[in-house]
């Protein structure tokens, strides 16, 4: 590899402007970093020639660790968006610069430099300066002076972006060349898609700091793994509708999900189709495999490209289906659909929009963080391992040493227990300060979906140490947090407890969810003081049950007499051999009688307890 | 032709008006500088500057303006560089520092560099008794001039380097060079007008400093009389003529100086 | 090319500019300029009316002499200013070897910085006093205002220019003149002194930091008349430039100019160059000089060497007053500062 980076990290302030970033580039490969301005982009290339220190993570350059190296000792080539061109010296100079701090011999230079500028096209400007030189030919300086050294690695910073759209497409074909011709591995950032995708043999799209997407571009264009790498590359339409078996429902239409689209049924489901994927057509399509319209559309914008024409048209609104992209305007109804026509083609006034190909987007996968509890036990990362597989999550592996802590030694430990356990593909994460205040900022900071953390009953009790990290997240509960407790298998049998004074909705779905993808049974429980429970208590644990078996769970009821919800649950938790109890936790401010019966629960449970905030 | 822009009635009454209110203020006065060092002849005049005394000041006033450019071009540069590139606590406090010679008069300058250095100063009490004693002495002049002109450096290559893009230095990093190779082939060049206004500035204004030189000088003839020293001496004697000449001398000098300072920046500016 | 070769010349023509001034101001330092740098000197410092006489006459006469007894070339650096000034700056430490003081109260002030022990210059041959001159009163040509002694310079109408006695000793001297000819002048009146000094203050129209400076000032057309050291009137006229006439009063203060040689600034090799230069001052020559210069000899004998000396009918001297140190307490500060002062400042 030539360039690899892993978790780079660099912050502004309170600001991660680069998050933790890792990526590998081939050598020769032109790999396009694609994003906003204002995503990190730029800060990735500057982190990787050194002009600025990371604040986490490491760069490899050709296999050598250079994250603190200076940048004048990376043997990379830097293409600045302004070129940078020295003022004071000639083009010859300029190229030769690079090659006279490394105290060439002249005839060299002067070789290296001939050489260059007849690559580049800049033969003859060899004695001129920058002022005599337009934007394109100081750009093409700026790249004669990178390459003159013949760096390894070739960082290009927006290098088109100030110049006028001609020149910019005559320059990307002969960057092209250039860089096929060397065979040096490139960087170039841009916000610029076409761009990305006429140079990039691979794209890597960031946004906030985060690399969302790395993919080729067709892969990228054609098949988004998110919604925002749908959205920001290439135009196109976003619908949300609903699952139901194999198919996903966008009104009347139904469109086939593909096997390795992980799903649910009744779950949401966006589908992505790009202008060109859409035809008009006079008459409803008819015969057995017919593709699926969308409806019949009024043509009221048309913008002329060259060899296509885009139409944008207006649609009736459909059952239960909401557009993403491109924005509604507000007020508006129906949908609006980009379609691509041959510029030729004649369009009737109402057509049939009819699909030709579109994408099922997947959920992005759930993040799971999985805190050590720093006693060489694994019971967290085992449950992480199990918890992983079942919803194909990614796993963050979170240790928190006390304040002050040389963070760097708990990495190696942490590291060999991941490997022990099984999960090499979990990131490892060491922070130093208060254990529940640093869960909760990396939770924040990873958006991870699920805390895991370690509990042992009674632990909270114990005189002069305060309450257990894992009771003191429960104030929080940003998100689900499993309280992992022993033995450690694959749960198979879950207790949805809905007891918990109203029973609240979260706690079923999500339970549910949970039980779906580990292809457990689920049994609702209720528990009562011995009379009969109303009316529209039955009715709720029906629906309860309903919802359960829709999302194809064998699902069962179970009410039970107890003197207090707390101890039919530990009874009935006990006597049902229980692997996982779901219970439902409160607010702050919705606290008292109820949030008490959670703790108790989680107090006396024999087995793991997920706590799922009534407002998830 | 370079008319007026928005007067309607032609430029003549604002610029007559101008011209009265300088002619008694500025053009006058230097006039008088000549007509008094010419009142008696050429031959008078050369006379004056043939006089050995004269002649030293002279002399001595432009070493130690060539000495202050040089020894405060590559400090103030020095300076410049630290406050323009670096981030750190008291740079505000230091860039006002810094700056502060131009607001201190220059009498206060003097008395202050001998409370420092003089025999019986906080610094010179200690290094009198090894025979090291700046104030009186050439070295003392230079010390005051040095004080006294610092900001002019700085004032003059500090908004170049500000306005200067970091990413000329980061493209000579990444290219290779180390921080000596950026600064002399990167920076030194882009700097080259503003060090030369500063540098103008710094030995206009060395030739011409009086207030903190007479303190520190001891004006010593022909050992640290200087030539504004030598002309007020002359002129308190009452020897107007010879204080008249060298007076010219300084003033064509200055004159000079004036009009390398408007062309440098037309210079730059062809070039840039 | 045109455009390069003229650029060229526009940068080169300032440097070589540059470049000349600089050589030539480095040439008397440069080793082959044949200007060798004299490594003997000795530092004088002395008050304002010494310019001339010192740097024209006594140095030269004293170099020539130097050079036929030993051979050496002696270098004197002289520097003058007004009597405190020189005071002052010595004080503060400028190397001077030897200080011509205009009063004796200034070298009074060295030895209470402790620069030289007290009362040193008193060892030095007339007491440290190398030459008089009287003060007088410089009037306009033909004295339009008919000004003949310091009682009309009290008449109103009449612009005094006079030194400042904070940084001039002859400021002092003319103080004392105007006090003591009060004083001599009406010996029965109790408070004469103080009515005469009282009535040419008030009509003091400008003070000038030295006596030197006053009368550039009164050249320069301030005021009526200048109170100032009669060698001054005297050396002007002989050169022809006094465009004033000289009024002798009838009583007035002769001035004695103290030398101070301050040791501690004789370096061990300049001591025997020094003792000589002291010696040679009270030396026939030298005081031949001063009086050629208008200077009033320390010999009696050698001041009717100039014929221009005017006529005093009653000279006195500070130890009239009892010296300087009750002078200065008693006239200067007792009477002058505490009294006529405050009295003329509204």
């Amino acid at each position: 590899m030539s360039i690899v980076l892993k978790d780079l990290t660099k912050i502004f302030g309170k600001h991660r402007v680069v998050d933790r970033v890792s990526l590998e580039v081939e050598p020769g490969e032109l790999f396009v970093l694609l994003g906003e301005s204002g995503s990190g982009k730029s800060t990735i290339l500057r982190l990787i020639a050194g002009l600025w220190r990371a604040d986490g993570g490491t760069i490899l350059l050709h296999g050598r660790d250079v994250t603190a190296t200076p940048p004048r000792s990376r043997g990379v080539g830097f293409v600045f968006q302004n070129y940078s061109v020295f003022r004071h010296m000639s083009v010859a100079e300029n190229v030769e610069f690079g090659l006279r701090v490394r105290r060439r011999p002249r005839a060299e230079r002067r070789q290296r430099r001939e050489e260059l500028l007849d690559l580049l096209g800049l033969g003859g400007l060899g004695h001129r300066y920058a002022n005599q030189l337009s934007g394109g030919q100081q750009q093409r300086v700026a790249l004669a002076r990178a390459l003159a050294y013949e760096p390894q690695i070739l960082l290009l910073d927006e290098p088109f972006g100030a110049l006028d759209i001609k020149i910019r497409a005559q320059l990307r074909r002969s960057l092209r060349e250039i860089q096929r011709k060397l065979g040096v591995a490139t960087v170039l950032v841009t916000h610029d898609q076409v761009e990305a995708f006429e140079l990039g043999d691979r794209i890597g799209v960031i946004e906030r700091g985060r690399l969302l997407e790395v993919g080729r571009p067709e892969d990228l264009y054609e098949r988004p793994r998110s919604l925002a790498v749908a959205t920001f590359v290439g135009s196109g339409t976003v619908l949300v509708g609903r699952s139901h078996g194999d198919v996903a429902r966008f009104g009347d239409v139904e469109l086939p999900i593909p096997a390795e689209v992980p799903h649910e049924s009744g779950a949401r489901v966006r589908v992505l189709f790009r202008p060109e994927d859409v035809s008009l057509s006079e008459s409803p399509p008819g015969g057995a495999d017919r593709p699926p319209v969308l409806g019949r559309g009024e043509i009221f914008d048309q913008a002329f490209g060259g060899a296509t024409k885009r139409l944008r048209l207006r649609l009736p609104p459909l059952r239960e289906v909401r557009q993403i992209a491109p924005p509604l305007p507000y007020g508006e109804e129906g949908l609006i659909v980009e379609a691509d026509v041959s510029a030729e083609e004649r369009t009737p006034q109402l057509p049939w929009v009819v699909l030709r190909s579109w994408h099922i987007l997947r959920r992005p996968a759930p993040r799971l963080l999985a805190c050590d509890p720093g006693d060489g036990t694994t019971d967290v990362l085992e449950m992480a391992d199990h918890l992983a597989d079942a919803v194909e999550g990614a796993v963050t592996l979170l240790a928190v040493a006390p304040e002050g802590a040389q963070t760097s030694k708990l990495e190696g430990p942490l590291t060999a227990r991941r490997d022990e356990v099984g999960l090499h593909r979990a990131a490892v994460r060491v922070r130093a300060g208060d254990p529940v205040e640093q869960v909760l900022a990396e939770q924040a900071e990873g958006v991870h979906d699920f805390i895991l953390v370690g509990f042992r009953g009674g632990e909270g009790r114990r005189p002069g140490r305060g309450e257990s990290t894992a009771v003191r997240l429960l104030d929080y509960l940003p998100v689900p947090i499993l309280l992992v407790r022993g033995p450690i298998r694959r749960p198979r049998r879950i207790l949805i407890c809905t007891a918990v004074g109203e029973p609240g909705k979260a706690d079923i779905r999500i339970g549910g969810w949970v039980a779906r993808q580990l292809a457990a049974e689920a049994t609702l429980l209720h528990v009562h003081r011995g009379e009969e429970p109303p009316q529209w208590v039955r009715d709720h644990l029906r629906r309860g049950v309903a919802t359960l078996r829709s999302l194809e769970v064998a699902a069962s009821l179970t009410l039970r007499p107890a003197e207090t919800p707390a101890e039919g649950i530990r009874d009935e938790s006990r006597e049902g051999d229980y692997d996982l109890i779901v219970v439902g936790g409160h607010p702050p401010e919705l606290r008292g009688e109820r949030e008490n019966v959670t703790r108790q629960v989680v107090e006396l449970a024999g087995c793991s307890v997920l706590v799922v905030p009534e407002s998830a | 032709m370079n008319g007026p822009r928005t007067a309607s009635r032609g430029p003549g009454i604002p610029v007559a008006f101008l011209l009265l209110v300088l002619l008694p203020l500025i053009l006058m006065p230097l006039a008088a500088v000549f007509v008094f060092a010419f009142k008696n002849g050429p031959g008078t005049f050369l006379e004056s500057l043939r006089d050995p005394d004269a002649q030293f000041a002279m002399r001595f006033s432009l070493l130690i303006a060539f000495g202050t450019a040089v020894v405060n071009a590559v400090l103030g540069t020095f300076a410049a560089y630290v406050l323009s590139k670096y981030r750190f606590a008291g740079e505000r406090s230091l860039g006002i520092v810094v700056n502060l010679p131009v607001a201190i008069p220059t009498v206060v300058v003097g008395t202050s560099l001998l409370l420092l250095w003089g025999p019986i100063g906080l610094l010179g009490r200690l290094i009198d008794p090894l025979g090291l004693q700046p104030m009186f002495t050439p070295a003392g002049v230079l010390l005051a001039h040095l004080f006294v002109t610092f900001p002019y450096m700085l004032g003059a290559v500090k908004p170049v380097l500000d306005e200067l893009e970091t990413t000329y230095e980061e493209a000579a990093q990444t290219i290779g060079a180390n921080r000596w190779q950026t600064f002399r082939w990167v920076l030194l060049p882009a700097l080259r007008g503003g060090i030369f206004t500063g540098a103008l500035l710094t030995f206009a204004h060395s030739l011409g400093e009086f207030g903190a030189t007479v303190m520190v000088s001891g004006n010593l003839r022909l050992r640290t009389q200087t030539a504004p020293l030598y002309i007020f001496a002359k002129f308190e004697a009452g020897n107007i003529a010879q204080a008249n000449a060298v007076a010219a001398v300084l003033a064509l000098l200055s004159f000079l100086i004036f009009f390398a300072l408007l062309r440098s920046p037309r210079r730059r500016a062809q070039q840039g | 090319m045109d455009g390069l070769r003229e650029r060229s010349l526009r940068i080169a023509l300032p440097i070589a500019l540059g470049g000349a001034l600089f050589l030539w101001a480095l040439w008397p330092w440069l080793p082959f300029s044949g200007a060798a740098n004299p490594p003997r000197t000795i530092v004088f410092y002395g008050f304002s009316i010494l310019g001339d006489v010192f740097n024209e006459g006594i140095f030269p006469a004293f170099q020539k002499e130097w050079r036929q007894r030993t051979g050496e070339k002696v270098e004197i650096l002289g520097s003058f200013a007004g009597s405190g000034t020189v005071t002052n700056q010595i004080i503060l430490g400028v190397p001077a070897d030897v200080a011509l003081l205009s009063l004796e109260s200034d070298a009074q002030k060295l030895a209470a910085a402790g620069v030289v022990p007290d009362g040193i210059w008193r060892e030095l041959p007339h007491a440290g006093i190398v030459n008089r001159t009287p003060f007088v009163i410089l009037v306009r040509p033909g004295n339009p205002k008919r000004i003949r002694d310091f009682a009309d310079l009290g008449r109103t109408g009449i612009g005094v220019v006079h030194p400042d006695p904070m940084t001039s000793g002859g400021a002092n001297w003319a103080i004392v003149a105007e006090y003591g000819a009060g004083v001599r002048g009406h010996p029965q009146k109790p408070d004469a002194g103080f009515e005469m000094l009282f009535g040419v203050w008030k009509n003091v129209v400008a003070q000038a930091s030295s006596a030197r400076a006053a009368r550039t000032q009164f050249e320069n057309g301030f005021g009526d008349a200048l109170i100032t050291y009669e060698q001054e009137a005297l050396r002007d006229r002989a050169l022809g430039k006094l465009r004033a006439d000289i009024v002798y009063p009838r009583r007035t203060v002769l001035s004695e100019h103290t030398l101070v040689v301050i040791d501690r600034n004789v370096l061990p090799g300049e001591r025997k160059r020094a003792r000589a230069l002291v010696d040679f001052l009270w030396g026939e020559k030298a005081q031949r000089i001063f009086v050629e210069y208008g200077f009033r000899s320390v010999v009696e004998d050698l001041n009717t060497g100039n014929s221009a000396f005017g006529r005093i009918d009653d000279p006195f001297r500070i130890a009239d007053f009892g010296g300087w140190k009750r002078a200065n307490k008693e006239i200067v500060e007792g009477v002058w500062r505490k009294r006529v002062l405050p009295k003329v400042k509204h």
